[in-house]
């Protein structure tokens, strides 16, 4: 049996106050000087630990609440009240909500899974990746639970071209030579940042986050720095300017480059073959409703990987844009539908949020998946997105110190892995690349509502 | 605005009542003044702590502000008038550290809401004295 791959975390406190839902509002004036104050009773102790940060004067009593409400109810003077607090209220948008950004912080802190204790009390349906299901029909077979189960769940990936068949001579000796392949134990790859503030540090950190759980960051050609160097085995550089113009030293000694789509991109392939044979070269392609036949046209011209890009809210570049999941479909489906899916590697990424979206992308046609705004959210980031304004960033990420970084991304990642086995050990499935494009072992809103509610509607 | 001001490390509290945008609408003035102006917005007024005014002039504020809803709309109905009352104790105790007291001001706005933070804030540091930096923010 293979040595079995784990991530070994531990907890990393927060720089700054995490921002939690509601705030406490309680008056001093007017106090009854009962002799069992309901704040001295609090379970968690919240009153006895005050304390304020002064660089966001957040309160401590708003970040250790756990909002059981007990001591508003039984203050016989009705002094506690508890509020929305505005500070959560503005963290991140209408897609990277302020739950979502909770539950990354969590992850990063403590390297667990979120757990929502009495059952979920969400909507049913959502749009994106909240419009699939994945199936949980062996959720109850006890070798399969994921993360203890004595049955061992693959999540390794192979980056890089395949043969469709081997061939081989009338003596035996094959005739296909093998392409150069990186092996990944873990399909998720950290992405180029949308926006940031200056990314020294935070470049940094992301590597040396990658080299911990054994990934590719993507590091651009302007991004690159001599320092850099010493992880080069776990950088994909995405060569954006002029690649003759790069250290070609450098690029004999990396395994995975990136280059952006455009009409030259056989030729460049092609010189930086000519420099690296071994290193395995993606092509990066924004989503949009060409690229099933952009994807079939580079795949039958021999390309390696497939990146597609989705803007950050995982929307393609179509005038109606499609989510990233559905336009994946439907590029995973004409590759398989003309014979060239076996032959090429897809990354898709854009609008990954969480541990989910991660399986069910894989389930839609992707092989591994890039990730960019949950690793700044792991430093603390509000996705606020005052750096990409020119504002200075209220939780200062540009001085993360790395080896606290990457502490905290090893653990996000560690509780991402950990759902990734639950969601493969609740389908049965043992081999991430066996999950690639099982579509037929998930469930899709539209679908169903086609499928099922429809013909009802039609029957009244 | 005041050019003498514009040097001045601002700290302004502010109920959340006051401006439902409040988070895009203070950019302008984030992006303006850098980290010379800090916002921090509260559940509601009546939530800040004498504590809160004196860690704001002990990290470098010249000038700490707390805005309060109209009198009578509280949400919490006595917010903005206990707030006024800890913003007194708060000037004793600033005068009795060797501080000038009138580097905290409290400004209860007038109906109606919502008022844009960005616009009062810009009118607030047109009135605001002229005081130079505070004796901590010099230290
Ligand atoms: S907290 Fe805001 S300013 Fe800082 S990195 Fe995140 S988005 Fe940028």
């Amino acid at each position: 049996m293979p040595v079995k791959y784990h991530i070994h975390t531990a907890p990393v406190p927060n720089r700054f106050p995490t921002v939690i839902r509601s705030g406490v509002i309680a008056w001093e004036e007017g106090c009854l000087k009962c002799p069992k104050c309901v704040k001295r009773e609090c379970v968690y102790g919240v009153y006895d630990k005050r304390g304020l940060d002064s660089r966001l004067m957040s309160d401590s009593l708003d970040s250790l609440c756990k909002d059981c409400f007990r001591c508003v109810q039984n203050c016989p003077n009705r002094l506690i009240h508890k509020a929305l607090n505005p500070d959560y209220k503005n963290l991140g948008d209408h897609y990277w909500t302020p739950e979502i950004i909770s539950k990354l912080w969590f992850q990063a802190e403590t390297g667990r899974i979120p757990v929502s204790g009495a059952g979920y009390g969400g909507p049913f349906s959502g749009s994106g990746f909240d419009a699939m299901w994945t199936d949980m029909s062996e959720i109850v077979r006890p070798t399969r639970d994921g993360i203890l189960g004595r049955e061992y769940i693959s999540t390794q990936v192979d980056l890089g071209r395949k043969h469709q068949a081997l061939e081989f001579d009338t003596l035996g000796n094959l005739l296909s030579p093998p392409y150069p392949s990186v092996e990944i134990p873990i399909p998720i790859i950290f992405d180029i940042l949308p926006w940031s503030p200056p990314r020294d540090r935070i470049n940094h950190t992301l590597l040396r986050a990658a080299k911990k759980i054994n990934t590719f960051s993507i590091i651009t050609q302007e991004d690159w720095h001599p320092s850099l160097q010493r992880y080069l085995n776990h950088i994909m550089l995405y060569l954006t300017g002029d690649p003759e113009g790069f250290d070609k030293e450098i690029l004999k000694k990396l395994r995975l480059i990136e280059i952006p789509d455009g009409l030259k991109v056989l030729e460049i392939q092609k010189w930086l073959k000519g420099i690296n044979p071994e290193a395995v070269i993606a092509v990066r392609i924004p989503l949009n409703p060409q690229a099933k036949d952009r994807a079939l046209e580079l795949t039958q011209s021999g390309l390696e990987i497939l990146h597609f890009m989705a803007d950050e809210f995982g929307r393609d570049q179509g005038e109606a844009p499609l989510f990233i999941k559905d336009r994946i479909k439907e590029v995973h489906l004409h590759l398989v539908k003309n014979g060239f899916r076996d032959q090429i590697t897809l990354l898709a990424g854009g609008g990954v949020a969480m541990a989910e979206d991660l399986a069910k992308l894989i389930i839609c046609g992707a092989d591994a998946v890039t990730v960019d705004i949950p690793l700044l959210v792991a430093l603390e980031c509000r996705v606020c997105r005052r750096c990409a304004e020119g504002i200075p960033c209220p939780v200062n990420i540009a001085q993360i110190y790395p080896p606290r970084g990457q502490a905290r991304i090893r653990n996000l990642i560690a509780g991402w892995y950990n759902q990734l086995l639950e969601v493969m050990g609740a389908m049965g499935i043992r081999e991430a690349r066996r999950l690639r494009g099982e579509m037929g072992r998930a469930m899709f809103f539209e679908d169903l509502e086609r499928e099922i509610f429809l013909p009802l509607h039609k029957r009244n | 605005m005041n050019k003498e001001n514009l040097e001045l490390n601002v700290a302004i509290f502010f109920c959340q009542q006051l401006d439902p945008d409040q988070d895009s609408n203070r950019r302008v003035i984030e992006k303006e003044l850098g980290p010379g102006i800090k916002f921090f917005p509260l559940p509601c007024s009546g939530r800040i702590e004498p504590l809160h005014f004196l860690h704001a002039f002990e990290s470098g504020a010249d000038l700490v502000y707390l805005i309060t809803c109209p009198v009578k709309s509280c949400r919490y109905q006595q917010g903005n008038v206990r707030a006024g009352k800890r913003i007194a104790f708060a000037q004793n105790l600033i005068r009795e550290i060797g501080l000038d007291p009138e580097r905290l001001i409290l400004i209860n706005i007038d109906p109606p809401l919502p008022k844009r933070i960005d616009l009062l804030t810009r009118e607030l540091l047109e009135g605001a004295p002229v005081k130079g930096h505070s004796l901590l923010s010099r230290l």
